[in-house]
């Protein structure tokens, strides 16, 4: 039995509040979708990575930049980009987390932690226009029918 | 999130209830963990037992709190670490940070020693 099929965009103001707005969004959208209770954190703790970077770091808390999420439901998987109006960055040149010398940084984690629990994650940069982050988690076999 | 604190024998245990993602409510709990401090109440315990989860922005606080705790000669313990927490802290290899407790008694029992 897979998931539900859908897709569909939302854009948000660059403000603190929106990863919780996010969260919310996703975590009804994909319930009905009927998407794994057991790997829902994974997801939502990925995404509110990705949300945060792009209102902090990409779009500078400007509330007037938008981040745009698209959600796309598959039977056998969930591909979720956010895209921000930021400059971009390269994501292989960020410190190791994990290095002693890193460990008690209060921040640098969140790209990490995605990778760990998502099982792709891809960088499109938009023209000098923004950076598109898509990440992907597929259903175990036997779960998309 | 919803905060709620107590304290026991000198002890401050805080309560959170939700999840840490960041916003407003990781604001919430950082003002919190500060206005303790500032107090001058540095033994603390964070009861997770109600935390669904928490990112990178969460772990941030932890590690800000503790750090903060230590250099006025207090600790942070955490009490009741969910299956998911316990795996976010074992991939970012901080559970060798962090000491962690099955209970809040447990916890609050190592101040005294």
């Amino acid at each position: 039995m897979g998931l539900n099929p859908g897709r569909e965009h939302k854009s948000y103001p660059s403000v603190p509040e929106t990863v919780a707005e996010v969260d919310s969004f996703l975590d009804e959208r994909l319930r009905a979708a009927g998407f794994p209770e057991d790997m829902m954190a994974d997801v939502a703790v990925s995404v509110s990575e990705v949300v945060n970077n792009a209102v902090i770091h990409g779009n500078g808390r400007n509330p007037e930049k938008h981040v745009v999420l698209e959600l796309d439901i598959q039977p056998d998987r969930i591909r979720i980009s956010v895209e921000d109006e930021g400059n971009g960055f390269d994501p292989d040149a960020l410190p190791d987390p994990v290095a002693s010398d890193n460990l008690m940084r209060e921040v640098g984690r969140g790209l990490f932690i995605v990778r760990a629990y998502m099982d792709e994650v891809h960088f499109q940069k938009m023209g000098g226009r923004g950076l598109r982050i898509t990440l992907v988690k597929i259903l175990p076999d036997g779960d998309s029918g | 999130m919803k905060l709620s604190y107590q304290e026991r024998g000198g002890v401050v245990i805080l309560e959170p209830k939700g999840k840490i993602l960041g916003g407003p409510d990781a604001t919430l709990l950082k003002d919190q963990l500060q206005t303790l401090i500032d107090s001058g109440k540095v033994r603390v315990v964070i009861d997770l037992a109600e935390v669904d989860y928490m990112n990178s922005t969460g772990l941030g606080i932890l590690i800000s709190t503790l750090t903060t705790l230590r250099k006025a000669n207090g600790e942070l313990k955490l009490a009741n670490v969910t299956e998911k927490i316990q795996s976010l802290l074992t991939i970012t290899k901080l559970v060798t940070v962090f000491d962690d407790y099955e209970s809040v008694d447990e916890a609050v029992a190592t101040f005294a020693k």
